[in-house]
């Protein structure tokens, strides 16, 4: 069974799509509760959710999470009454948290490596839409170091530097037929790199309801040297050179957060989370190629992103001294104005449920699970630029598991 | 220790569990009204009238794969949810697939092309006819057919695509309107009538046979009246087309005269003009709105100094012969014509209570350039993608597009839904590799 899982990893590499491009999926016990949770001193997670919160928290610890996500997507073009799906591969955004600092005083380190951004679509090669795109595999993984200092039993800060390793992989067909009629295919491949920061505040009153005010810079992340193919036929190499290389910038945008924790009994926390995602930067994705020819010119695409938002409202229960259940519910805004929809981001309004357990098997060792689901509205619209034609509907499934270990 | 490891293994064999669960089940469902029903009319059995354009006729000729690929075939494909039974076309064997023979294009250097003729696998039973097909037949689409001509029995002996539909007995003595009729159908397609302006504008201008003349407006009138009503006398549904622009297509808008001027210039800088003989036999000096037939790129004409070392088409005693060029008066009057027989279309539909393609004003669109899901589509010869290489047929990617006008008309006229075509899945030109 583990070799099916590893293989599973390895044959799909590959990420998945949140809002726009955000993922969801960065602590184990706030998945459960929707993605809120910024207000809670809960667990190392809040490396992530709210560096302020980080040296509230009462004990050293690690723990790693995945979330084996499916993202399933469909398409039907205009007119059609075919409905066209993305093939089944599963994205594994991850989460790896360490908190450490020294009993009783006022200040922690942490570290998180988390995955906040990321898209996986894989049409297939013969689907209605490849002209625009056929497979898309992003990923962001963010490396934080992080400093949290209880400045007075109710107020805590924080903050860490980000680093983001950015990895893209694009195809898509060219409307140009080899003499056996297939269409070309365009790869553009490449990584890069970007830099930002992520720094929170968290307020306990003195009636234990908390605040939180975090904000997530935006990361601009470049790709260099980036390897673009172009397979078409020999009678057109010479406008799509062999051994291009080309340039881009993925903005990946900047998130502010509003939370609130409220205790409703010893047992039960109830979080509620309101963020801005500052999506408008994201205005267009621009190739520029090393060689340019006349049928190669340098690309820029409007996206046009406004911003986005989201509200999300989370439960936690301790039902036991072992065993902690969870719920939660949200919905999101999306930042993709019609006629800017793509099949790499075939985004609309959603609504988000999740529900989540954790158990405590030692007073070090913990197991949390969580289910995220999200229901991404039907949207039907044309593609300004593309022209694609048609409606997107789609769902995503990611239940997810963590480890933690506490000291 | 132990038992920790068997926990982890039953968690994650439940989650992996949990995904096959998921990959298997509640799939996004999108709902549509597409392929539902056919509203008021009756696809059972629908036949195609028209000529090359209706045949899948492609790059010069008539051959399997544009055959497969003519827009009848693919709507027909669509009714085919809606009530539509089979459809069946004329098609040649897979060992004949080349049919009449074709062009293809064989090689591209700097943007130049070069187009050969595919000959072998032909479909040819001597020099000059084709093999017979013989069963039903429902693309009735001849290339080369003509509304005028539609009516001339004789034509069916000096047409080869038409030959060889008929038996020998009705070779010469049934006319293509009779050869259409009592075939029980429920819904037609009718487009006729490009021949009667193209057949002239594209011997430039220059009538010296039947298949080159100018329908007299009255006459199509007439005529087009009469296909109809044979077709409509069961009080059948159908759809009619008209009639494109003849300046829409790349085979009048490739070899501009900028393009031979450019040309001239880049081997003597000192050339000045273009001269053209026109159709009243004068000779003057070119402009844009004299429009050279796309056969002259190949022709080996240009340039070429005559016995008094004058250059071919840059000399005024020298120039372009008038079969070469639709120059303006020309032009003029096609459009004129096309004009005619397109109001004649489109009244006659109205009042008949027919579906109308209005194939004049798309393609027109398509001359300025259309992007349609992922693909940019324009009347470019051979980058275009929606025509073929003899500059006046469709690609199967133009078929496509054509053939979603057809099925966008006929669903707004008669309430029916039959599913929209994936342009997507239909080829442009094919290149050399």
């Amino acid at each position: 069974m583990k070799k099916i899982l590893l293989s599973l990893f390895i044959s799909a590499p590959l990420w998945v799509l949140g809002q726009g491009f955000q993922v969801n999926l960065q602590g184990q016990k706030q998945i459960g509760m929707a993605g809120a949770g910024s207000a809670l001193a809960l667990d190392e997670a809040s490396v992530f959710f709210n560096p302020g919160a980080v040296s509230f928290l009462e004990k050293n610890s690690i723990s790693a999470g995945v979330n084996p996500l499916l993202f399933k997507s469909a398409f039907q073009q205009k007119g059609s009454n075919i409905t066209e799906n993305v093939q089944n591969k599963i994205a594994p955004p991850f989460e790896f948290y360490a908190v450490w600092g020294p009993k009783s005083n006022k200040w922690k380190l942490g570290l998180g490596v988390y995955t906040p951004f990321g898209g996986l679509v894989d049409w297939g090669e013969t689907w209605s839409g490849r002209y625009s795109l056929t497979s898309l595999n992003l990923k962001a993984i963010y490396f934080q170091p992080t400093l949290s200092v209880k400045i007075t039993d109710q107020i805590g800060i924080g903050a860490g530097f980000v680093y983001n390793y950015g990895d893209v992989n694009l195809q898509k067909a060219l409307p140009v037929n080899f003499p056996d009629g297939r269409s070309g295919k365009a790869t553009l491949e490449g990584t890069g790199s970007g830099y930002g920061w992520n720094a929170g505040l968290y307020i306990k009153t003195l009636s234990n309801i908390t605040f939180a005010l975090v904000h997530k810079s935006k990361v601009i992340t470049k790709l260099d040297g980036g390897t673009a193919t172009f397979d078409v036929p020999n009678s057109l190499r010479s406008s799509f050179p062999a051994g291009n290389t080309f340039t881009a910038q993925l903005p990946l945008p900047a998130t502010t957060t509003l939370g609130i924790g409220i205790p409703l009994s010893k047992k039960t926390l109830l979080a509620f989370d309101a963020s801005l995602v500052q999506w408008h930067i994201y205005q267009n994705l621009s190739f520029d190629y090393a060689t340019n020819t006349s049928a190669l010119a340098d690309t820029k695409s409007a996206r046009n992103y406004r911003d986005g938002s989201s509200f999300k409202l989370g439960i936690n229960h301790q039902a036991t001294d072992k065993l902690a259940l969870r719920a939660g519910v949200g919905y999101a805004l999306s930042p993709v104005e019609d006629g800017y929809v793509t099949p790499e981001a075939p985004d609309a309004d959603r609504y988000i449920l999740s529900a989540g357990a954790g158990y405590s098997f030692t007073s070090k060792f913990e197991v949390n699970a969580s289910m995220f689901f999200e229901d991404v509205k039907s949207r039907t619209q044309k593609n300004i630029e593309s022209g694609l034609d048609g409606t997107f509907k789609t769902l995503v499934y990611a239940p997810g598991i963590s480890l933690t270990y506490k000291w | 220790m132990v038992g920790e490891h068997r926990m982890k293994k039953y968690i994650i064999n439940y989650f992996i569990a949990a995904i096959v669960l998921f990959a298997a089940s509640c799939k996004p469902e999108i709902e549509t009204l597409a392929g539902k029903t056919a509203g008021q009319a009756n696809f059972s059995k629908y036949i195609a009238v028209g000529n090359s354009l209706t045949s899948g006729f492609a790059d010069g000729g008539l051959y399997l794969e544009g055959q497969k690929a003519a827009y009848p075939n693919l709507v027909a494909a669509k009714m085919a949810t809606v009530g539509g039974g089979s459809f069946t076309s004329p098609f040649f064997t897979d060992a004949q697939a080349n049919g009449s023979g074709y062009l293809t294009l064989s090689a591209l250097v700097n943007g130049t092309p070069t187009l050969s003729n595919v000959t072998t696998n032909l479909a040819y039973r001597d020099a000059t006819h084709l093999a017979k097909y013989s069963g039903e037949i429902q693309n009735l689409g001849v290339p080369g057919m003509r509304v005028d001509l539609a009516f001339a029995a004789p034509y069916g002996a000096a047409n080869p695509y038409l030959e060889r539909l008929l038996t020998d007995g009705q070779v010469g003595t049934v006319s293509y309107f009779q050869y259409i009729q009592g075939r029980n159908h429920t819904f037609f397609s009718l487009w006729l009538g490009n021949n009667d302006a193209l057949g002239y504008a594209t011997n430039g201008g220059v009538t010296t046979d039947a298949t080159n003349v100018l329908t007299d407006k009255s006459t199509f009138a007439l005529l087009y009246t009469n296909l109809v009503s044979v077709l409509t006398a069961g009080g059948q549904k159908g759809i009619v087309a008209t009639i494109p622009d003849v300046t829409a297509i790349p085979y009048f808008n490739t070899v501009t005269v900028a393009a031979l001027l450019n040309a001239a210039k880049a081997i003597n800088p000192a050339a000045a003009a273009i001269y053209i003989q026109t159709g009243n036999g004068s000779v003057r000096v070119a402009t844009s709105e004299d429009l050279i037939r796309l056969p002259f790129q190949s022709s080996g004409l240009f340039g070429v100094p005559d016995a008094n070392k004058l250059p071919y088409g840059l000399h005024p005693l020298n120039p372009i012969a008038n079969n070469w060029v639709l120059d303006k008066d020309e032009v003029i009057k096609v459009k004129d014509y096309v004009d005619s027989y397109n109001s004649t279309i489109k009244s006659l539909a109205t009042s008949k209570g027919l579906a109308i393609a209005d194939t004049y004003a798309y393609l027109n669109q398509i001359k300025t350039g259309l992007v349609i899901q992922g693909i940019s589509i324009n009347s470019s010869f051979i980058s275009g993608g929606a025509f073929s290489l003899d500059g006046v047929h469709l690609t199967p990617r133009g078929n496509a597009v054509i053939g979603n006008v057809f099925i966008d008309a006929i669903n707004s006229k008669y309430g029916s839904t039959i599913p929209a075509i994936d342009v997507t899945q239909y080829r442009g030109v094919k290149f050399p590799n």
